[in-house]
């Protein structure tokens, strides 16, 4: 039967191990990896039946003479093959199924988890270690599960051919029982190479793409500054070079395809020679000796398939050791952002956020804009308001690390500069809150002066944006995330940086909006715009991570030269104001 | 919407037929040892029906023994002929491997920047990684696995034909079950087939940004959407599993039934003839053995065909390339080749007069611009979004062509610049820039092929790049790829150094640090200072602090310029400019 994918529940796997991880992939569908193992079996038994049915055929039939008989072989031939035709499909299907069944449950169990690992994940494992494991692990592993059904089927299958060879001739049976696995044991490592030396020139010709994308990708740099002729030439000459390991590789390979011929070739040869000499003793039939000529071939398959599976279940433990090994990741269970960490309540009114570190106190419901000396100071004060590290920062005179951490990301946001932009219609990226309208929408987008997007696209809401929002410029994926932001309306909202990639105008634009729009609930503003910072509250100024003066722009402006310098950016000869004078 | 074309069948059926003739002693070496080692592969068969005959006829070992002993002979020539004409044809598929990717390049280089920016590098990037590769792997895998098995086909029942004609001719009755149902696969396993690739990357891609974005999930509370947004994917990726599976569920039960059907009508029809004494039954034997070993043979190239059919499908696709650069020599409003005009190197006045511009068949984005810009002067462009700011820069850098009026240097034309000439005149640095995959020396030496190593360390000094000091290996240090990647700010840096080495009279900075953070965006405006001096510096500022300090300001409103003049003169007449100005100014 089809599974149902993607599974209602996935289950909880078990990361005791890989060879665990996959034996449960199998436990999770018991009756159809045991059809797997039946049709399987029935297939393989099947195939030995050809050689013995077109054997019949020339004794019985040809041979003697006798019409009918060779017409009740003939139809079996032909029923025979429909039959294996039709268990050769449906070991397919349930084989596919089977494996599927294990990839989708893999993705949705490693989904969840890297949904609900959070932050600690980025600095534990690099994004294309993911990519690895979401990709061609899981299908390695999956492939382990051909294993469980057809494996069985080729032992069985290999003990049923032996028999019949048995009836034949027991001397022949041993020399072709032995010799099969023998002619695959030398052939198998032979193309084990041919797969080393094709991928180490595919690696070469893989870089060697790489160049192609590369130039491809500058190329309007090359259009802008020149010098296309230079990259045209050397990628020439890299092609070249390609080309004369790929003539090396050919002639290596070429020899190791030839033995694949003649190995199994000459021991066919052997096999021939031995059961006509005893046709010709009168020790066994002519359609006996064609018979074991069909054996032979037959063998192969389960013999190669075992091989086969060896290397699967090989390289399938390695992808399943790193599936498992994500799986097991944890969020620090002592640190800040342990799930659990904290029972108490969070405060149930607007309440002020201090951070003992810098000195600096959140007035609740009011709009505060910090302007940092240095951007990383500014990030980490974030980090600790907003409980990524652990800190000394109280709520209401609570500790935030003694309160739930569900109730505080609930509840103040960080906005990162660089906050991520998944792939989808920009609908769907805004959409953060269940109950959120179009019409919330629109409205978040004019605070965050975006309008422009839905104006600029046809589609507007619905309009697609790929991962990290690549198609839009750098202004446009920042008012974006400001929107995005805005929308999830949380009691504190802490915006790093929210305009630095916006001209002039449209900041002037977002700073009264954004006022407006947070209006009674508490904001944070990191930012060096004097736009911003005239239109705040309050404004604070770090420097060396202490806050060492609060109060009105204007009149820091007056009190404070180092934050005069710092806003008006004067003291900076070489900025491109100066550069311009 | 994809802006490049795709190559219609016959350019298709040219370029391989080309492919073929520039190789076409190598070709007929190919097809003539296939062809032997074949042969040689069909002996054995043919051995055991004479053996099958000889036993009958009551022959002794020593019979026995020759025809065995051929067999042998037969299989160690099988093996040899098959090593040359694999190794021939390895060489003749890498040859026109080589041949297709260098010129490809040569194609993606020659495209006019217009072109590039239409179609999207997005698309071009897809044509000459995932479409020149699978052409190679057809070109040096498929095809001569499909030869092989086309050879030994042909050859298999061209012996049966020669065993007896009707015999032959009964063998085929497999066939026609065999080509319908083959059609019926190919017309649907493409897009079905590709729709399943599709499907699986983006499951992949699904959980790396999930990865990826880990934090935003985390602080966004986005982890219950982003399992949806996934179990979506699970699900698209088991629907197009499942239409796959269902096209096989027909193709392969119908020809494996096929296989068995003329090895039943051989034997039965070979009893008929056997009766009558029109063939011995070794020759029957033989036949039946030849079909036998046709099913391998048969397999792999239907088994191949859809491969093969994708590949003819990314050829098109990289000989579509080709095809889009032919009209770039011609211009596109008149359709006639220009004159190139040389420039001359001496600072020039840029000038437009009553430019209109549209992007496509859209609205005008660009009402009448006027304007000059004095040599050596700054000056400084600003205006809200989408007022039309980067379209006047492009203009005038001579990337576009106005609709309507003129953009012109010392009198002539922008665009009837030589585009090399132009580039020495005039740079567009824009938030893009690229590290190309290669040393420091590399990256710079395109920009100016004649600078000594003395010049492009002054030029990495002159723009700042302190980050030069850490290399390793000084300008010989590898960058991208696995290797060093240099951070935004430090890339910037790179592409304004080239600027230095390519020393162009006129600069256009279309907010070059839009897209950096601040604290790096005041780095690269550091480096940007030294670039500037002593030329013409058209810049679109994004921060007020670059109008104040440039000799000029426009404001662009709308398409229009409606206000013009220097930093003083326009907080002086008190319009738009004057009051933004002040709410910066605080």
């Amino acid at each position: 039967m089809p599974p149902q994918l993607p599974h209602a529940e996935p289950g909880t796997p078990d990361t005791r191990g890989p060879l665990r991880y996959i034996w449960w992939l199998v436990r999770c569908q018991p009756w159809r990896v045991l059809r797997g193992g039946l049709i399987g079996t029935a297939w393989m038994l099947g195939l030995s039946l050809r050689p013995y049915l077109v054997a019949r055929a020339i004794d019985d039939g040809l041979r003697a003479a006798d019409h009918r008989t060779l017409l009740w072989w003939v139809a079996a031939i032909v029923v025979a093959g429909m039959g294996l035709a039709y268990l050769g499909i449906m070991r397919h299907r349930t084989m596919t199924f089977v494996r599927e069944d294990a990839s989708a449950r893999s993705a949705a169990v490693l989904l969840r988890h890297l949904s609900r690992i959070g932050a600690v994940l980025p600095r534990r494992l690099a994004a294309g270690e993911v990519a690895t494991v979401g990709g061609a692990d899981i299908t390695h592993t999956s492939a382990v599960l051909t294993m469980t059904g057809p494996g069985v089927g080729a032992v069985l299958a290999y003990v049923f051919v032996a028999f019949l060879l048995w009836s034949v001739s027991p001397s022949l049976a041993v020399f072709v029982l032995l010799g099969v696995p023998t002619v695959v044991l030398l052939v198998g490592p032979l193309l084990r190479r041919l797969e080393r030396v094709e991928s180490v020139y595919r690696h070469q010709q893989g870089l060697l793409t790489t160049r192609a994308a590369d130039i491809v990708a500058g190329l309007r740099v090359l259009a802008g500054v020149g010098g296309r002729g230079l990259f045209a030439r050397r990628y020439a000459a890299r092609s070249q070079r390609l080309l004369a390991e790929g003539y090396r590789v050919g002639a290596v390979n070429s020899w190791i395809e030839s033995l694949t011929i003649v190995v199994p070739g000459v021991f066919l040869a052997a096999v021939v020679w031995l059961a006509a000499r005893m046709a010709s003793a009168g020790d066994i039939t002519i359609g006996q000796m064609v018979a074991v000529y069909g054996y032979v071939a037959v063998l192969i398959v389960p013999v190669w398939f075992l091989l086969e599976g060896g290397h699967q279940v090989i390289r399938g433990r390695v992808a399943a050791r790193r599936i498992v090994a994500l799986l097991n990741l944890r969020p620090d269970t002592a640190g800040p952002t342990s799930p659990g960490g904290g029972t108490r309540q969070a405060p149930d009114r607007p309440a002020d956020l201090h951070d003992p570190a810098s000195g600096l106190t959140v007035p609740a419901g009011r709009l505060l804009a910090v302007a940092a000396d240095d951007p990383a100071e500014a990030s980490a004060l974030a980090d600790r308001l907003g409980r990524f590290v652990a800190s000394e920062v109280t709520w209401d005179g609570v500790p935030l690390t003694s309160i739930a951490l569900d109730e505080v990301r609930a509840r103040i946001l960080v906005a990162d500069h660089d906050s991520y932009l998944f792939a989808g219609t920009l609908r769907e990226i805004l959409h953060v809150r269940a109950d959120l309208g179009d019409a919330d929408l629109r409205a978040a987008l004019r605070t965050a002066s975006a309008e422009d997007l839905l104006d600029a696209h046809p589609d507007g809401l619905a309009m697609p944006v790929g991962t990290r929002a690549r198609t839009l410029s750098g202004g446009q994926r920042q008012r974006v995330r400001l929107a995005r932001a805005l929308l999830a309306e949380p009691d504190v909202l802490i915006l790093i940086d929210p305009t630095s990639a916006v001209d002039a105008h449209t900041e002037a634009r977002i700073a009264q909006r954004l006022r407006a729009a947070r209006a009674g609930r508490t904001t944070v503003v990191l930012t060096t715009s004097p736009l911003l910072l005239g239109r705040a509250d309050l404004v604070a100024h770090l420097r060396d991570g202490r806050i060492v003066t609060v109060g009105a722009h204007v009149d820091l402006l007056e009190q404070d030269p180092s934050y005069r310098a710092l806003v008006s950016r004067d003291n900076e000869p070489a900025d491109v104001d100066g550069s311009l004078r | 919407m994809s802006g490049l074309p795709v190559a219609d069948r016959q350019v298709v059926r040219r370029a391989a037929l080309n492919l073929i003739a520039a190789d076409r002693r190598a070709v007929a070496v190919v097809l003539v040892l296939h062809g032997a080692a074949a042969v040689a592969g069909l002996a054995p068969p043919w051995l055991l029906g004479r053996i099958v005959d000889e036993v009958t006829a009551g022959a002794g070992a020593a019979a026995v023994d020759r025809l065995a002993l051929a067999i042998g002979g037969c299989v160690l020539a099988h093996g040899l002929l098959a090593r040359y004409a694999q190794y021939v044809g390895h060489r003749f598929g890498e040859r026109s491997v080589a041949r297709l990717r260098e010129a490809f390049v040569a194609r993606a280089l020659d495209l006019p920047i217009s072109v590039i920016e239409r179609a999207g590098t997005g698309e071009l990037a897809t044509r000459s990684s995932v479409d020149v590769t699978t052409v190679g792997t057809t070109v040096r895998d498929v095809m001569p696995v499909m030869v092989i098995a086309a050879t030994q086909l042909s050859l298999l029942f061209g012996a049966i034909f020669l065993l007896h004609p009707l015999l032959g001719l009964v063998a085929l009755t497999g066939l026609p079950t065999i080509v319908a149902v083959t059609r019926w696969y190919l017309r649907r396993a493409r897009p079905a087939y590709l729709a399943e690739g599709a499907a699986t990357a983006e499951l992949t891609e699904a959980l790396t940004t999930t990865a990826e974005g880990a934090r935003t999930v985390e602080a966004l509370r986005l982890g219950a959407e982003r399992i949806g947004y996934g179990r979506q994917r699970i699900g698209q990726v088991w629907a197009t599993r499942r239409a796959t599976l269902a096209l096989r569920s027909v193709f392969f039960p119908v020809v494996e039934a096929s296989y068995a059907l003329p090895i039943a009508v051989v034997l039965l029809f070979g009893g008929f003839l056997l009766d009558r004494g029109m063939v011995t039954l070794g020759e029957v034997v033989a036949a039946a053995l030849y079909l036998q070993q046709a099913i391998e043979p048969l397999d792999r190239l239907l088994l191949w065909m859809e491969q093969a059919q994708r590949g003819l499908a990314s050829f098109a696709r990289v000989l579509g390339v080709g095809q889009q650069s032919e009209p770039a020599a011609t211009s596109v409003a008149t359709g006639t080749p220009r004159p190139r005009v040389p420039a001359s190197a001496r600072p020039g006045r840029l000038v437009v007069r009553g430019a209109r511009f549209s992007y496509a068949d859209g609205p005008d984005v660009l009402h009448g611009i006027d304007l000059v810009v004095r040599p050596g002067e700054r000056l400084a462009i600003v205006g809200p979004s989408g007022a039309g700011k980067s379209t006047l820069a492009r203009l005038l850098a001579g990337i576009d062509e106005p609709r309507e009026g003129v953009v012109s240097l010392d009198g002539v034309a922008v665009t009837d610049l030589d585009p090399a000439e132009r580039r020495r005149r005039i740079a567009l640095v824009t938030q893009e820039h690229h590290v190309f995959i290669g040393t420091l020396r590399d990256n710079l030496a395109f920009a100016a092929p004649d600078a000594s190593d003395e010049q492009m360390r002054a030029a990495l000094g002159a723009v700042s790049a302190d980050w030069y000091a850490d290399l390793p290996d000084g300008l010989d240090t590898q960058l991208g790829d696995g290797a060093r990647e240099l951070g935004a700010a430090d890339a910037q840096q790179l592409a304004l150094a080239r600027l230095v080495l390519a020393d162009p009279h006129t600069l256009i900075l279309d907010e070059a640090t839009a897209a950096l953070d601040p604290t790096t965006a005041r780095r690269t405006e550091r480096a940007l200072a030294a670039v500037v001096n002593g030329r013409t510096v058209i810049a679109i500022a994004h921060r007020l602090n670059t109008a104040h300090d440039a000799d000029r300001v426009a404001v662009l409103e709308d398409g229009r310029i409606t206000e013009l003049g220097s930093h003083d003169e326009l907080v002086r007449a008190g319009g738009a400019y004057a009051a933004l100005w002040r709410s910066w100014h605080g």
